[in-house]
């Protein structure tokens, strides 16, 4: 049912392999294959409920944290390492896969100091290379021009569109494979989820993205790979460009076109 | 897909759409049957008809512009919606080209009315009855998004072409003999022209409808095919 990558036109970044994953006895995924590839984004689409979310979560381990989940069968595999291997340590996992979520989360610190955070925990103490890296996050996230003036001020005084901004520029500090995004834009304006769009466009050349998005105007906009959701099971994955136009199954269809959702 | 959209609005103008390019189909078919009838009847005052009905179809083109621009803006449809956008707007555009031809024709036939000479004009009947049935089923392939009948409408064609070349032949050579006849056999000649430019306007509904079904674009395969081929395009 689902249109396998082609390896050799692109590398895979993550491939995720028969995957089942549980809340308790709830099956939540089954059976989820996906090769995406690196240097790109997809995007994951769905009604609420589908199980997108979670498969994100399940790609930097974040369902670790609760207890009743679980994966059942299967695995994820990223730059060809298992990431459910014992040997994987969880930490340098999460910061070789970054996460930005729904709503922007900057810690109660500087603009510094919250793209900062991550090369720190990571025991850079060297001034220079922090500030270089910081500048160059903040360039790369677009923020720049806009905060170079206040780097000590609050982040918390930042626009909602700016807070995003700073959070992908946190992400992207520490230089990681991948960057989820879970809804990245649904509580921003126009004007800055356009920011933010072209952002990912202009960093897609460096990093693997992932998006859940509830918006197919976004998920067409700025996706290269679109995987259709339904109720536990990727229905259909393949060229964003060929799923809003002519889609393979009845189900992705039914729900780009609105007939469910 | 018979599903219901979650905005009930977005399948009332579908509907509507749908609904206005019928309503064009309509007058553009009975256009060229009335155009072609004045023809054959030398009934002037139908042919005046033809002339000043065309600008009700020219008034539908135009709306169903609009309402598929409405849609395109209130909906952002896609997959199989945004093809039925698009290609009704297409359509539209083909059945307005349709009746320009009708009107071609009508102005034709006010002219062999007008003439003390007597010309056979059925001459043209077996290349209209051709042509009319390429657009009805046309129409039908774009109303039942019909691919294998929107697909056969080039072969088709191909018939309408041969038998407009023979009627092309004949007329010219009665034109050579006509000796002082000849203005009305050139209409004649006009006439043809246009009813086998209709055949290629229903072939184009035809690859429309295609595209409907199935998203695949058959327009100019031959010349695709050809150059994948390394031969050179047909001119």
């Amino acid at each position: 049912m689902i249109e396998r990558l082609n390896p050799s036109s692109k590398d895979i970044s993550i491939a995720v392999k028969d995957l089942d994953f549980s809340y308790g006895s709830s099956p939540v995924l089954k059976n989820i294959q996906l090769d995406i590839p690196e240097n790109g984004v997809t995007s994951f689409i769905g009604p609420s409920g589908c199980g997108k979310s979670t498969l994100l979560r399940c790609i930097n381990r974040m369902n670790d944290e609760i207890p009743s989940a679980r994966i059942t069968r299967g695995d994820i595999e990223i730059g060809g390492v298992n990431i459910y291997d014992s040997s994987v340590d969880v930490v340098k996992l999460r910061r070789d896969v970054g996460m930005v979520f729904q709503k922007s989360n900057p810690f109660p610190r500087s603009i510094y100091e919250n793209v900062a955070y991550g090369l720190r925990l990571r025991g850079e103490r060297d001034k220079a290379v922090l500030d270089q890296s910081v500048e160059q996050a903040l360039h790369s996230a677009a923020l720049w021009d806009e905060v170079k003036d206040r780097l000590q001020e609050s982040a918390l005084g930042l626009s909602g569109g700016q807070q995003q901004r700073l959070c992908i520029a946190r992400a992207i500090a520490v230089k990681p494979r991948v960057v989820l995004m879970d809804e990245p834009c649904s509580a921003l304006d126009p004007i800055a989820t356009a920011k933010v769009e072209e952002l990912i466009w202009d960093l897609k050349h460096a990093y693997t993205f992932v998006i859940v998005t509830h918006n197919m105007q976004q998920a067409s906009r700025v996706s290269d790979k679109t995987a259709f959701f339904y109720m536990g099971e990727v229905i259909e994955f393949s060229d964003t460009s060929r799923m809003f136009s002519n889609p393979r199954f009845r189900k992705t269809e039914e729900y780009i076109t609105g007939r469910f959702g | 897909m018979n599903q219901q959209h979650i905005f009930r609005d977005f399948d009332k103008a579908i509907e509507a759409l749908k609904g206005e390019v019928l309503t064009m189909a309509g007058l553009t078919r009975q256009n060229l049957e009335r155009a072609m009838r004045s023809l054959l009847e030398r009934d002037i005052d139908l042919a005046r008809s033809v002339i000043a009905d065309d600008a009700d179809v020219d008034d539908l083109e135009r709306q169903i512009d609009q309402s598929g621009i409405d849609i395109l803006v209130r909906f952002h449809p896609v997959a199989s919606d945004l093809r039925l956008v698009i290609t009704s707007m297409k359509m539209a555009h083909n059945l307005e080209r349709i009746s320009d031809h009708a009107v071609n024709i009508a102005k034709r036939s006010k002219k062999i009315c007008k003439s003390t000479m007597v010309e056979d004009a059925s001459l043209t009947e077996p290349l209209y009855s051709l042509a009319d049935k390429l657009l009805r089923d046309a129409l039908m392939a774009y109303t039942d998004a019909n691919v294998t009948l929107g697909e056969g409408l080039k072969v088709r064609d191909k018939e309408l072409d041969q038998l407009h070349k023979q009627m092309i032949a004949s007329l010219s050579a009665r034109l050579e003999d006509s000796n002082g006849r000849s203005e009305n056999l050139l209409h004649l000649i006009f006439v043809a022209r246009s009813i086998e430019r209709i055949g290629d306007l229903a072939v184009n509904i035809g690859e429309d409808a295609v595209f409907l079904g199935e998203a695949r674009d058959i327009r100019h395969e031959h010349r695709r095919n050809s150059a994948e081929e390394g031969e050179s395009p047909v001119s």
